[in-house]
């Protein structure tokens, strides 16, 4: 099946260039080196975060004996465990940027560079 | 002490309308300079996408803590306790889904809306009209019930009493006016000043809101020496509930004895509801729609990692405010004021106010706090009619109707059309809808972005079978499940309380409820999924090669359109 797509102007040659380099650079070992370094990262991340989540609304609901458990004064666990959502959320989100400032862009950059300026070398 | 219950004071009432119309002429002067900026459709729809990462972090946090969030939360604290804080805590770790799996991989394979990335390897037309359908149902549920929750706050927040009449205004004449004020405001941004002056209007609203909040956050934890667990001792005794104020089950969840049935629908609902906040926020066509606001993906990582700062410390500022409510202005005063505690943090403001200056500063702190809710009530609205806009326009004018060849001039003018059209019916809607329970609508529009928006836009970037047919079945599927089974449920019919009168959205001698769930995300998530898989795998479509193209351009940016220059 033919597709016609409306997001690029098929009529400019540079975009037609880009669209078959971009094709191209599907198979390229560094855009797979690339994907597989963001899934590897983003995949048991987003997994261990929702389950995280999961397991202190799950506990919400059945575990309210242990949630209320006194921890220090009027501090329960369900508090506690309430506000470590909040650090790891912060944490996570830090984490996740280094890694794309150090792992993911330098590489994601130097594909770019070479699909758009590709065309002009030609 | 005077608090709100026995009527707002005259000062503080001036200050408050002096306030509101100081912020109404602000936001119409940065929409008079914004509408000189937009020329382009790329200025109309993202702003020229020339924002920087803390602006659109702002932007983002003004989107997502609307007024609702803001009294709502608080007041859910302040009343349930523990509670309120469990939901916010959903709203928050939603945004690493945003920040992980999609608003870079958007800001690089889209222009101007979610549709753009959907479409691009799909068949335009269908795929385009099926996102706008779900784009345009979200943000009109969402805007509905933002709306009619603006009427109810801004006749609060000027302290009428039934009865009594402000400026020639009853409560109820109060009620209407603030939904026609309130539309007409946000027409007239979106229309004069598209995404540059709707994010400049977020923008201020979210540093009002920050500021407001913290101020009152640190006068209320002076007024405990900065002693959280007497805050906490204190807000306990006061509810009644005692040591349960301060663990989940009081709103959620709740265990109704003799009833094991309804003590199991009670927790799988609070599950369900659960999952539609973790997996909806990055399925919010308004949310989405920021991250072209920014000329490049890390700019647009950077703005989520500022919108996740400062909506986090917002929901800790407000687990303070909620149980400084229920501490200080004590949950009698807060309900007589208004059943649902949307009135608890203005009124904490105004107990605050007099602990440490008297009479005036009462006054001063509750006009500043309801100025800080009007602007967050402004910003949320202008935020959602835009997405509706620019889908109608980008998507179903000039893709669907025009196949993609309507001129910028063209596309800019419909988009404007179309603002004023979904905000009139918006209005219109709100007016009638003002006195029915609508407050499920804001749950309903995360549960269709998590069961129709956020499983199709994954798939298409990460999933090489799918196609047309399975886009289509994903997002019809997932949309018709999340409504029909909230048609079907306790909200729309057949809830009652103790004396018989309607809890739901029909009148108590209406009931055809048979879905026990009030949120449906348990059961419509997966049936969005498992429709667009078997949509996928029931048609031969599969164009590998512009999977390539889309897999290719979302995760190295190539082709990505820039900042316009001017």
């Amino acid at each position: 099946m033919t597709t016609q797509p409306a997001t690029t102007e098929a009529s400019e040659p540079p975009e037609d260039d880009l669209r078959t380099r971009s094709v191209a650079m599907h198979e390229d070992p560094r855009f797979l080196e690339l994907r597989s370094r963001l899934l590897r990262f983003v995949v048991p991340m987003t997994i261990a975060f929702l389950a995280w989540y999961l397991l202190y609304v799950v506990m919400s609901a059945y575990a309210r004996g242990v949630m209320s458990t006194q921890l220090v004064g009027n501090f329960n666990l369900a508090l506690v465990f309430g506000l470590l959502q909040f650090v790891s959320t912060f944490g996570i989100a830090i984490a996740y940027s280094r890694f794309a400032n150090r792992r993911f862009d330098p590489l994601a950059d130097e594909l770019r560079e070479e699909l758009e300026n590709g065309g002009r070398d030609r | 002490m005077n608090v709100l219950a026995q009527g707002v004071s005259a000062e503080s009432r001036l200050i408050t309308v002096i306030l509101f119309t100081v912020m109404i002429a602000v936001t119409l002067l940065i929409t008079v300079w914004a509408s000189r900026r937009v020329n382009s459709a790329s200025d109309f729809h993202s702003g020229g996408r020339g924002f920087s990462g803390v602006q659109n972090g702002f932007a983002i946090g003004s989107d997502y803590m609307s007024a609702a969030s803001f009294l709502g939360i608080a007041g859910t604290i302040a009343l349930f306790g523990y509670d309120g804080f469990l939901y916010s805590i959903g709203f928050l770790v939603a945004w690493l889904v945003a920040l992980l799996l999609v608003a870079e991989l958007l800001r690089n394979s889209g222009r101007y809306t979610m549709a753009d990335v959907l479409s691009y390897r799909m068949r335009q037309r269908p795929v385009r009209t099926a996102a706008s359908v779900s784009t345009l149902t979200v943000s009109i549920f969402y805007l509905l019930a933002q709306m009619v929750g603006a009427g109810a706050l801004i006749a609060l927040l000027l302290g009428i009493q039934p009865g009594e009449t402000y400026l020639g205004m009853s409560a109820d004449t109060a009620k209407i006016a603030g939904i026609v004020v309130v539309g007409i405001l946000m027409i007239v941004y979106v229309t004069f000043g598209g995404m540059t002056g709707t994010t400049w209007v977020q923008i201020i609203k979210a540093g009002m809101l920050m500021g407001g909040a913290a101020l009152l956050t640190i006068m209320v934890l002076a007024v405990y020496k900065f002693d959280l667990a007497a805050l906490m001792n204190d807000a306990a005794d006061a509810s009644g509930a005692g040591a349960a104020f301060l663990e989940p089950g009081q709103v959620y969840g709740r265990e109704v004895v003799g009833d094991a049935w309804q003590t199991m629908i009670n927790k799988l609902d609070l599950i369900s509801l659960g999952l539609a906040l973790v997996l909806g926020t990055a399925g919010l066509p308004h949310i989405l729609i920021r991250f072209y606001t920014v000329p490049d993906a890390k700019t647009a990582r950077k703005s989520v990692n500022w919108g996740i700062g400062l909506i986090g410390t917002f929901y800790l500022m407000t687990l303070v405010l909620g149980f400084g409510a229920a501490a200080m202005v004590g949950r009698d005063a807060i309900v007589e004021q208004n059943a649902a505690g949307n009135t608890a943090a203005p009124q904490l403001a105004e107990q605050v106010g007099a602990h440490f200056g008297g009479d005036f500063l009462a006054a001063v702190m509750l006009a500043l706090i309801a100025a800080v809710a009007f602007a967050a009530i402004l910003s949320t609205v202008a935020g959602l009619t835009i997405a509706s806009s620019s889908s109608l326009a980008h998507d179903f004018y000039n893709n669907v109707l025009r196949k993609g060849q309507a001129s910028e001039r063209d596309e800019i003018r419909v988009a404007k059309f179309a603002a004023f059209g979904v905000g009139t019916i918006a209005i219109v809607l709100a007016v009638f809808a003002q006195n029915l329970n609508v407050a499920f609508l804001v749950a309903l529009a995360f549960a269709i972005a998590a069961s129709a928006n956020l499983p199709t836009i994954l798939l298409s970037l990460f999933w090489k079978r799918f196609n047309t047919n399975g886009a289509l079945a994903g997002i019809y599927g997932g949309l018709i499940a999340a409504v029909g089974l909230v048609f079907f449920s306790p909200v729309v019919s057949g809830k009652t309380d103790a004396d018989g009168n309607s809890l739901s959205l029909f009148p108590e001698n209406i009931d055809f409820a048979w879905f026990p769930l009030e949120n449906p995300a348990l059961v419509s998530v997966p049936i969005g999924v498992l429709c667009a898989v078997i949509g996928t795998l029931t048609s031969r479509e599969n164009d590998a090669v512009r999977f390539a193209e889309l897999q290719v351009r979302a995760l190295t940016g190539a082709g990505a359109e820039g900042a316009s220059k001017h």
